[in-house]
């Protein structure tokens, strides 16, 4: 195997690692903030892709005006679900918002099926993503490489939002104590339901930007979801730099699995996870509580 | 309750229970039917048999007061429209048949439910048909793994089974042809078209000699890769199989196998991924521009008519450079008989679509049963199966024989390149249409070898 192969199945690891932190980023984000483990963050995900399938492939709005619209409206939705259906569940106990939205991923999964049936969708790709150039010695396309800069533009501005602004610093404040934030004038509403769409907004932005190369079904949400909760369990949970390392690692870990160790690939992921919960239970990046 | 006092569960633990949440979301109960299918088609009345009153009110079976035939079919996830073709088709022939005074003044209804190509999910739903609803004979599967399991099970259910898509060939080599259980038949091509036709093919292009797989990671992918290299290695000793990816139900993301396979700078590409996976594998393949490094890319089924959709963009602007290859369980565009062509014709006008061929083979099916009970008199499975067993019928695909000895139906279908067709307005699969002689691909029984 040659040192440009390996290099290049690298590359396309780390591609899939952006829709992964996509996905996680918000879930973790939700978690810091909120404490509400997110289970219908997926579906969050699959509801962006079937907006953007609609505007995009359906009604033939331009794709980067479908991805920006698709993210702003799934971040409204998580405005509503969290002024409606979450706003009671933070004094109670984790596992009561887990049935919450336990069941709500059934709710959006049987909504998708209902709106957007049960066959898979697939538009074409943006004329202006089609084609590849070289890396490594072989092609790599456009759209990846695309996908690749979306991911780490998304990670930049997450970091200069919630570490150099005012908003970011009052949300690190509730996170922190939220009573204490909430004595010192901060409006913990507003900083909740705003913490949770901007979760919601990146999640669809994820799902938005998957559909010219994956097909969207009403299942997709759950299969995310479980990715994300490996990437968040192995980075640690609530932190935002956590997630990004165990997206990269999962990533990783499933190309290099595919070329190296085809047999023990679907292992692998399940079995750094297990690693890091037997000798970092609180995950690389995370605080032990 | 409004604050919660006590101990707070830990996170990790949520977590853990969420898995198993999905997990247990995952099986059905063992007494109750998994997900009955809604109308993959809301504009089309062809299921709502029991609202419209059919012409037939005069059925000559006795204790019967309507032909029921279950169906199971993939109706969700990335194979959905194969299920939702097979309804379309089993419904279109219940609908000409009860346009007709039904079978022996029977009426037919058809129902159908998810199998979720799940073998747990598939048995429990072949059970609340014959069980609870009542179906007399049951017709689908798209999955190989979904059909072994269930071919032993209709011995148990006394019913007829007539599978339309699954194709391993274990299934009538080895469950009917040597397990014996003779109420299972299969109306369509089995994987000799997939594995034994693309060696044939290949058998003649000297410039292939280093071979990768993108395998379907299961029975399926499994057994068409190996009868593909058994049979190649019989015309040829000078191909080498280079390297092999295998993506399991649910793979969203196939760039990894992708690039992994190309790695070994193979001449062709021998993939089983099929319905929307083929679509995503195809596209990410393209775009990474593996055409351009191949001489040959085989989609096994490739000429699904789903498959087919979603890349005509790509076959219109000659994106596969005329290298994706393909293949069904049957062809729109063939045979170019008047009978054919009138049949899509049909069912283009019920669902503004070309008819995959699940929807042929299952309409096929429907009609063989008619066939099966007005010569038996009974919707008894051993009478049934007795009339099917050696059957010829006419369908929209060509003159179709049941073999008596493994049940398997045998008729022809072509394999051919994928290019965008000005007269369907799509791609298919036109260009270099190759079609071998039954015998030359078919095995057959005893299956010694």
């Amino acid at each position: 195997m040659s040192v440009e192969n390996l290099l290049y199945q690298g590359l396309i690891g780390f591609t899939n690692a952006m829709y992964l932190w996509l996905v996680a980023a918000g879930l973790t984000i939700a978690f810091g903030v909120l404490k509400v483990l997110n289970f219908a963050h997926g579906s969050l995900y699959m509801l962006g892709a079937y907006v953007a399938f609609s505007l995009y492939g359906e009604m033939g709005l331009g794709f980067w005006f479908s991805l920006v619209l698709a993210t702003l409206s799934i971040a409204a939705l998580g405005l509503l679900l969290e002024r409606t259906l979450f706003r009671p569940l933070y004094d109670l106990d984790i596992t009561y918002g887990l049935i919450l939205t336990f069941g709500l991923v059934l709710v959006f999964s049987d909504l998708a099926r209902l709106v957007w049936g049960g066959v898979f969708r697939i538009p074409p790709t943006p004329t202006t993503l089609i084609g590849s150039f070289e890396v490594f010695g072989r092609g790599f396309s456009y759209y990846n490489a695309f996908v690749i800069a979306a991911g780490l533009i998304v990670g930049v501005a997450l970091w200069l939002l919630l570490d150099r602004t005012w908003w970011g610093r009052t949300v690190r404040a509730t996170a922190s104590d939220r009573e204490m934030a909430g004595a010192l004038g901060i409006r913990v509403g507003w900083i909740y339901a705003s913490v949770f769409a901007l979760a919601a907004g990146v999640a669809a932005l994820g799902g938005a930007l998957s559909i010219p190369v994956r097909v969207v079904t009403p299942g997709l949400g759950t299969t995310i979801i479980i990715q994300a909760f490996i990437i968040t369990v192995i980075g640690g949970l609530g932190s935002l730099r956590g997630a990004f390392l165990g997206a990269v690692i999962v990533g990783l870990a499933n190309a290099y699995g595919i070329l190296l160790f085809p047999d023990v690939e679907l292992f692998l992921i399940y079995g750094i996870m297990a690693l890091v919960l037997l000798l970092k239970p609180e995950g690389l990046l995370g605080e032990r509580r | 309750m409004r604050v919660h006092r006590g101990p707070q569960t830990s996170p990790l633990l949520a977590i853990l229970l969420l898995l198993a949440l999905v997990t247990a979301a995952c099986q059905p109960p063992e007494d109750a039917p998994a997900d009955v299918a809604a109308d993959p088609d809301e504009d089309d009345d062809v299921a709502e048999v029991e609202d419209e009153p059919a012409e037939p009110d005069d059925c000559e079976i006795d204790g019967v007061d309507r032909i029921q035939i279950g169906g199971l079919g993939a109706l969700s996830g990335a194979h959905a429209d194969y299920g939702a073709q097979m309804e379309m088709g089993a419904n279109m022939a219940a609908d000409e048949i009860n346009a007709e005074g039904g079978i022996v003044g029977c009426e037919v209804e058809i129902r159908f439910m998810d199998s979720e190509l799940n073998p747990e999910v598939a048995i429990t739903n072949a059970r609340f048909l014959v069980g609870e609803w009542g179906a007399h004979f049951l017709v689908g599967i798209d999955s190989s793994g979904v059909a072994l399991a269930l071919a032993p099970v209709m011995d148990e259910l006394e019913r007829v089974l007539i599978v339309t898509h699954a194709a391993t060939e274990k299934l009538n080599e080895e469950e009917v042809y040597e397990n014996d259980h003779r109420n299972v038949f299969r109306m369509s091509v089995p994987v000799y078209q997939d594995a034994i036709v693309a060696a044939l093919i290949v058998a003649d292009m000297p410039e292939i000699t280093r071979i990768g797989n993108i395998g379907a990671d299961y029975e399926y992918g499994r057994t068409a890769w190996e009868m593909f290299q058994e049979t190649l290695q019989e015309y040829r000793d000078d191909v080498e199989f280079v390297s092999e990816a295998w993506a399991p139900f649910l793979t969203t993301d196939f760039s990894p196998h992708v690039s992994s396979v190309m790695a070994a700078d193979p001449d062709m590409i021998f993939a089983t991924p099929w319905a929307g996976e083929a679509v995503a594998l195809i596209r990410q393949a393209q775009q990474a521009g593996s055409f351009q490094q191949l001489e040959m890319w085989w989609q096994a089924m490739g000429a699904s008519v789903d498959v087919l959709e979603a890349l005509s963009d790509e076959a219109e602007a000659d994106a596969f450079e005329g290298k994706l290859w393909g293949t069904g369980r049957y062809l729109f565009n063939w045979p170019e008989t008047d009978e054919n062509q009138a049949w899509v014709e049909d069912f283009r006008e019920q669902h503004d679509r070309m008819p995959n061929y699940s929807a042929q083979t299952t309409y096929t099916a429907v009609m063989a049963l008619r066939d099966a009970v007005e010569a038996a008199g009974s919707v008894d499975a051993e009478d049934v199966g007795a009339e099917l067993a050696g059957m010829t019928i006419n369908a929209p695909a060509g003159e179709i024989t049941i073999r008596e000895d493994d049940h398997q139906a045998v008729y022809p279908v072509p394999a051919g390149r994928i290019v965008y067709d000005e007269q369907w307005g799509m791609a298919c699969v036109c260009a270099d249409l190759q079609v071998f002689d039954v015998e030359e691909y078919y095995r057959e029984p005893p299956f010694d070898d």
